[in-house]
């Protein structure tokens, strides 16, 4: 005597076919989301391309990002820098006439923050930029991308492992990290 | 296995705690001290401490990582007051770090006893365990109101409820000290590089703060002082602060 497989689960045909749907469903929706509405790669107020800036126009990451090797923080370049170049340059594209209502307003750019860590981590750029770390081990080839995309994790793990490999000097105690 | 057996025979060898990196050690002259309460007013403002308010404060939920105890002695016409600033004594073989379950409290390679308040669950087990009563505990979540938040310290986490916290000697200026003598080449931080707020902030200069294992830093000296005692030292928790009596008069 055999049972067939197919003979058992007809008569559950609806319900496994809604359950297929659902999971399916996720899928989808989870593809949406992770490709439109993550955080890892939000949509800019203006659409800010580093490929135009850095690899067709050759403009160095610490023009614009001045205090990378001094700071704590990177930080992001003023509105006043923009102007510095797009008062001349490429005056009538769209995009830089919102940037040109920004400074006529006297007000800043609200970037989407895309790299963060929670504020009880201390992250210094200026200790990692003098080790000798590009940008591009922990950021990726920001020069490539049209729109700004998190490709690290930036969780602990992270963090400790490439500290481990280098051996950094107390780069495991935990108040190297924590504040 | 072997690894395991390692760690504790060089953890439990005598001597083991002079290898540390910097002995970061604390020296509080009670001569000098007048106990005018601007160190624990300079603590509350570097360390994002909340004020509690009366209420909580006869609730005994106070929040001051340094304190002035009040010892009163003798009757009335002959009545003395004595100071003694109290704040965690970052003992070299502290009773709190050994109880917590989840390794939040542990001493680090610079002598400093640590709190990583991401990692405490708040069992609230190490400040039972302490002798000094010096850790505090988060019964609430403090919030500033408007325009007192911008006073905060953006160097020290605001602490949630739940969450125990204490003295670290300034942790953030530590470190930024370390930072400051990466930059200039120098291994070590000098003597005199680090002044956590209270001490910063002492107008009779009472208190010191510097590294032990430094022989000519300036609490290395105050540490040979005769008159420098631990308090509570019977129980040989080895604090890194170091008290220097008061100067009496004996009739
Ligand atoms: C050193 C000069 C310089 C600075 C500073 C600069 N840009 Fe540009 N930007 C350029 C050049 C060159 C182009 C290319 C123009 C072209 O291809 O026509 C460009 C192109 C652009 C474009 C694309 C315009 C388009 O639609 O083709 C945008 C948007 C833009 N910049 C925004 C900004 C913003 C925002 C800032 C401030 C953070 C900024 N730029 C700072 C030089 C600069
Ligand atoms: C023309 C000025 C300019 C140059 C040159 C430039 N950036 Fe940027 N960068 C910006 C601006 C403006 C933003 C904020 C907008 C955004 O996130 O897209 C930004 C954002 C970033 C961010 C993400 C910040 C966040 O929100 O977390 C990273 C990382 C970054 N830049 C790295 C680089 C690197 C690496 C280089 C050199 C290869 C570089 N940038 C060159 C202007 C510049
Ligand atoms: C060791 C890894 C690492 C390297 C190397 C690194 N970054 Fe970052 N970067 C981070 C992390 C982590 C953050 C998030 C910091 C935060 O949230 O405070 C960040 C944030 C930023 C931001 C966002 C603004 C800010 O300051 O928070 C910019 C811009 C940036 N980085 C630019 C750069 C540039 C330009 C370089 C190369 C000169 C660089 N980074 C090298 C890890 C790195
Ligand atoms: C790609 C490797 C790499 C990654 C990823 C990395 N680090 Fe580092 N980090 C280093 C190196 C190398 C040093 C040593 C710099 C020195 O000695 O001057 C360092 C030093 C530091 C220091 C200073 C230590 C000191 O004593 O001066 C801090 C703080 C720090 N890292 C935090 C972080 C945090 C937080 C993250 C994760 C968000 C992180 N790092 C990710 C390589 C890395
Ligand atoms: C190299 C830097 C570094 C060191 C060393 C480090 N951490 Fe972290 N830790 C981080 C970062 C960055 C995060 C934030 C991760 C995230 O975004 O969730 C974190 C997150 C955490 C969290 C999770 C908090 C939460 O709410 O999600 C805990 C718990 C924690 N750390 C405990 C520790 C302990 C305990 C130690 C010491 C043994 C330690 N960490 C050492 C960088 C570090």
């Amino acid at each position: 005597m055999s049972i067939s497989v197919g003979d058992a689960i007809s008569s559950f045909k609806i319900p496994i076919l809604m359950g297929v749907m659902v999971i399916f469903g996720f899928g989808i929706g989870y593809l949406i989301n992770y490709t439109f509405f993550s955080d890892r790669s939000p949509v800019q107020p203006i659409n800010f391309s580093h490929k135009i800036h850095v690899t067709d126009n050759n403009i160095q990451c610490m023009h614009c990002h001045a205090y990378v090797d001094k700071t704590p923080s990177a930080g992001v370049p003023s509105v006043k820098k923009c102007m510095g170049c797009h008062k001349a340059i490429a005056t009538d594209k769209p995009e830089i006439i919102k940037l040109t209502e920004y400074w006529d307003k006297q007000e800043p750019i609200p970037w989407i923050k895309v790299h963060d860590v929670p504020d009880f981590v201390y992250f210094t750029h200026k200790r990692h930029i003098k080790a000798g770390i590009e940008c591009q081990t922990c950021h990726g080839p920001i020069e490539t991308m049209a729109r700004v995309t998190r490709v690290s994790s930036l969780k602990m793990p992270w963090c400790v492992d490439c500290h481990t490999e280098k051996q950094v000097e107390n780069g495991r105690d935990c108040v190297t990290c924590h504040k | 296995m072997a690894k395991i057996t390692d760690k504790i025979k060089e953890y439990t060898r005598p001597g083991y705690y002079e290898k540390f990196d910097y002995h970061w050690t604390m020296s509080i002259d009670l001569d000098r001290c007048t106990g005018c309460g601007a160190c624990v007013v300079a603590c509350q403002a570097e360390n994002n401490l909340p004020i509690v308010g009366e209420k909580r404060f006869k609730e005994r939920r106070e929040m001051k990582w340094l304190r002035i105890e009040r010892y009163w002695e003798g009757e009335y016409p002959n009545l003395k007051l004595k100071f003694l600033p109290m704040l965690c004594q970052q003992c070299d073989q502290a009773p709190c770090e050994t109880p917590c379950p989840v390794a939040a409290t542990y001493h680090n390679q610079d002598g400093l006893n640590t709190q990583i308040y991401n990692r405490c669950i708040g069992t609230r087990t190490c400040a039972v365990y302490c002798p000094y009563e010096v850790r505090y505990f988060n019964w609430f979540t403090y919030t500033w109101d408007e325009p007192l938040e911008q006073q905060l310290n953006p160097d020290v986490t605001v602490r949630e409820k739940g969450v125990m916290e204490k003295c670290t000697f300034c942790v953030q200026r530590i470190r930024m000290a370390k930072d400051k003598a990466k930059d200039d080449n120098r291994r070590r931080v000098k003597d005199g590089e680090v002044t956590p707020a209270c001490v910063q902030s002492c107008a009779s200069e009472a208190m010191q703060f510097g590294d032990l294992n430094d022989p000519n830093s300036k609490v290395s000296k105050m540490t040979k002082n005769k008159r420098a005692y631990h308090v509570l030292e019977e129980l040989n928790t080895k604090p890194s602060v170091v008290y220097l009596q008061k100067v009496e008069k004996h009739d």
